[in-house]
């Protein structure tokens, strides 16, 4: 099915107003250069949610997917859920961001964040590996800076140092896999890669090998074990914003092409890949929460802790039905506000208190109980506690699981859960029973802070309680990655 | 084939052989009548002075930086003039929004002072 | 006529030194250019599968373009990052950047 051109240049208006808004970012930086410059952070958040709103009225997925801009891009369900989720999750970054003065006078931090919403938008939506590798490019690099931009900083730099390295490596390997597709199929449509592959009847090794070095570079972007070195190092050091952005819109994007390329392209070999995906979920799930108990940092525990949700949201890719694309959208658009609420008590905790030590929190029930609330929400969403989103996720990709006859990697998955809440219990704990000397000194909260944590504590109840319509959208999307 | 190969073997041989001959006959004909002055290394008229292997001040590297954006630019551009007969409007169109984009970045990267010598 | 083997055991082999040049160079610059060989092992695998296989379409080298371009960048942003390491800490070696760990 091909478009017309009104349809192809609507469906990425959301897109071209990205590249519109951070010229516009940019270019305010430059006329300003004085205080007003700390407007830039509110300007990102409102342009985001206006191009959310302008994504829901232009670029609607049709019924059926189409292949827009001479199959480049493929519009339908899942690139429209995903792009949501990521201007979404840039619009909080952007506000958590503000009152850090390293950061929010810089108006290229905000153009690097948009350039990099644009590349994961571009990431959801790839259609042909060429167009996948240049979105990842385009997603990474400026994270890479990102992660380092507080030059002044020597564990920022350090952060932003290994990733580049760690990600330059990765994604090198995973394009000497795409080559080799590229190379047994003659096409670089994800949708022509298996019937192409099919017909020159190319031995399962060699598509295996190319599986595999294409799974590290997706391993990388999702921080699966054994691809996870980099994330605690980076977390840790990385402008706690920053951390958040990478362990939830960049870790979506990861899983969106890796849904995409692995569903489709590598149809072939299906057993294989689904036992491939269920070994990365189990070592993931239990290397993650293992070494996740005995961290004393938040920021590196909230690290390992991503990686152990990579391993759940995995579970769900494993089962590779339908269903199990849904469960890991869903858990995917739930993880993006747990997490990104559980960074933003970080670093709203970090700005005032001035660490990231799980000391820090110690009184924090009595210095700002609303911070503490908020704190105890993400945390059980993170573990599984109902009514909270967490929970909802962990059913749907686990039930995935089961229905597909793997119930064993829904047992490790329970299993690990319940590792997994002793340690986000122990932060609890330093929030609520420990007590502190600087108990009476109440914690300022900056505006847009305010409406940050409110925005992603309302969107965790509510995706935790009603749940239809939004897993009606999980749905559509798993149908659409599921489908060619 | 193989005769395609020759040539290049022919032009290789003479491409080697017409210099040296040239540098050995001056070599073997020129008088030498040496002083210190014309055994210094000329350095464009100026007197040399310290190592050449010297390191290049890394403010070097934010001019190689914005250079960067232009040199990349012209991978893009060239297929684009090659395809010059077919195009229609709307590629036109493209890539003037294509170094639109670029000179917005050398602008910005002027006013924030990436071309200055610091 | 060279068969197209030769290329792709040639792009698998600088494939493999630019990897094990990642993985045992101690020098973040070093690391570097082992990625660039690796890009540069891809692109001789793509150009030989174009030019041998399927030169009918323009896919393959439009892809090596892009990896062509995706790889200036990434060096350019690689080497700003590693610079300013280099002035904070005075050493361009990646394992003495150590202060994250745990």
């Amino acid at each position: 099915m091909t478009a017309d051109f009104a349809t192809m240049l609507s469906a990425v208006f959301p897109e071209i107003g990205l590249v519109v808004l951070m010229v516009v970012v940019l270019g305010l930086d430059l006329l300003w250069r004085d205080e007003r410059v700390r407007r830039l952070g509110w300007i990102t958040a409102a342009g985001c949610l206006f191009l959310v709103v302008l994504s829901l009225v232009f670029a609607l997925p049709p019924a059926e997917p189409l292949l827009i801009w001479g199959g480049m891009l493929r519009l339908d369900a899942a690139g429209f859920v995903f792009r949501i989720v990521f201007l979404l999750g840039a619009a909080l970054t952007a506000l958590f961001s503000l009152g850090q003065d390293d950061l929010q006078k810089h108006g290229e931090y905000y153009g690097l964040m948009l350039v990099s919403t644009l590349g994961m938008s571009l990431m959801a939506s790839a259609a042909d590996l060429i167009m996948l590798y240049l979105a990842i490019e385009l997603t990474s690099i400026p994270l890479y800076v990102l992660a380092g931009f507080r030059f002044r900083d020597d564990k920022s730099v350090e952060a932003g140092i290994k990733y580049l390295l760690f990600g330059a490596m990765t994604s090198a390997v995973m394009l000497y896999g795409l080559s080799l597709l590229y190379g047994f199929s003659g096409t670089t449509q994800i949708a022509e890669l298996a019937e192409q592959i099919d017909r020159h009847s190319v031995p399962v090794s060699l598509l295996v090998i190319s599986l595999v070095l294409v799974l590290v570079g997706f391993g990388f972007k999702v921080s699966a074990v054994p691809f996870h070195f980099w994330a605690p190092d980076v977390y840790e050091g990385a402008p706690t914003p920053v951390a958040g952005y990478l362990s939830t819109a960049s870790k979506a994007a990861g899983f969106a092409v890796l849904m995409r390329v692995i569903l489709t392209g590598f149809w072939a070999v299906t057993p294989i890949w689904m036992d491939l995906i269920a070994g990365l979920a189990i070592v993931s799930m239990t290397v993650g929460n293992l070494l996740a108990l005995t961290q004393t940092n938040i920021k590196r525990l909230l690290a390992y802790s991503s990686i152990a949700q990579a391993g759940y949201i995995l579970v769900g890719v494993a089962a590779g039905t339908s269903f199990g694309m849904s469960g890991a959208v869903y858990y995917l658009m739930a993880y993006l506000l747990t997490n990104l609420v559980a960074f933003g008590v970080v670093s709203v905790v970090g700005q005032r208190v001035g660490s990231d030590d799980l000391s820090a929190y110690a009184g924090l029930s009595r210095r700002a109980p609303a911070v503490a609330l908020i704190l105890l929400i993400s945390m059980l969403s993170l573990g599984g506690i109902p009514p909270f989103a967490g929970f909802v996720g962990k059913v749907l990709v686990f039930a995935a699981a089961v229905e597909a006859g793997r119930w064993w990697l829904a047992l490790i998955g329970v299993i690990n859960s319940i590792v997994a809440l002793y340690y986000y219990l122990i932060v609890l704990k330093s929030a609520y029973l420990l007590r502190s000397e600087d108990e009476q000194k109440p914690l300022q909260l900056m505006a847009g802070w305010r409406v940050a944590l409110l925005v992603c504590v309302t969107g965790v109840l509510v995706l935790g309680v009603v749940i239809a319509p939004w897993f009606e959208w999980a749905g559509k999307a798993g149908w659409a990655l599921s489908i060619y | 084939m193989l005769a395609d190969w020759l040539y290049i073997g022919i032009f290789l041989i003479i491409s080697l052989f017409l210099p040296s001959v040239a540098l050995i006959v001056a070599g073997i004909l020129g008088p030498k009548k040496p002083n210190p002055v014309k055994n210094s290394t000329y350095e464009c008229g100026v007197e040399t002075f310290g190592e050449s292997l010297t390191q290049f001040k890394v403010q070097y590297y934010l001019y190689a930086l914005v250079f960067l954006v232009f040199d990349v630019e012209a991978i893009f551009l060239y297929p684009w003039a090659v395809a010059y007969q077919v195009q229609t409007v709307f590629y036109v169109v493209e890539a003037i929004i294509f170094v639109l984009i670029l000179l917005f970045a050398l602008w910005y990267a002027w006013r924030k002072g990436a071309l200055e010598w610091v | 006529m060279i068969p197209l083997s030769w290329y792709l055991i040639f792009a698998a082999l600088l494939f493999c030194v630019g990897l094990y040049g990642v993985l045992a160079r101690r020098n973040a610059i070093g690391i570097m250019m082992g990625v660039e060989l690796m890009l540069n092992a891809v692109n001789i695998n793509l150009l030989a599968f174009w030019s041998y296989l399927y030169a009918d379409r323009l896919n393959g080298l439009v892809f090596v373009a892009i990896v062509f371009v995706a790889a200036a960048a990434e060096a350019a942003v690689g080497l700003a990052l590693i610079i300013s390491a280099y002035r904070r800490r005075n050493t361009v070696i990646a394992e003495e950047l150590t202060m994250l760990k745990g």
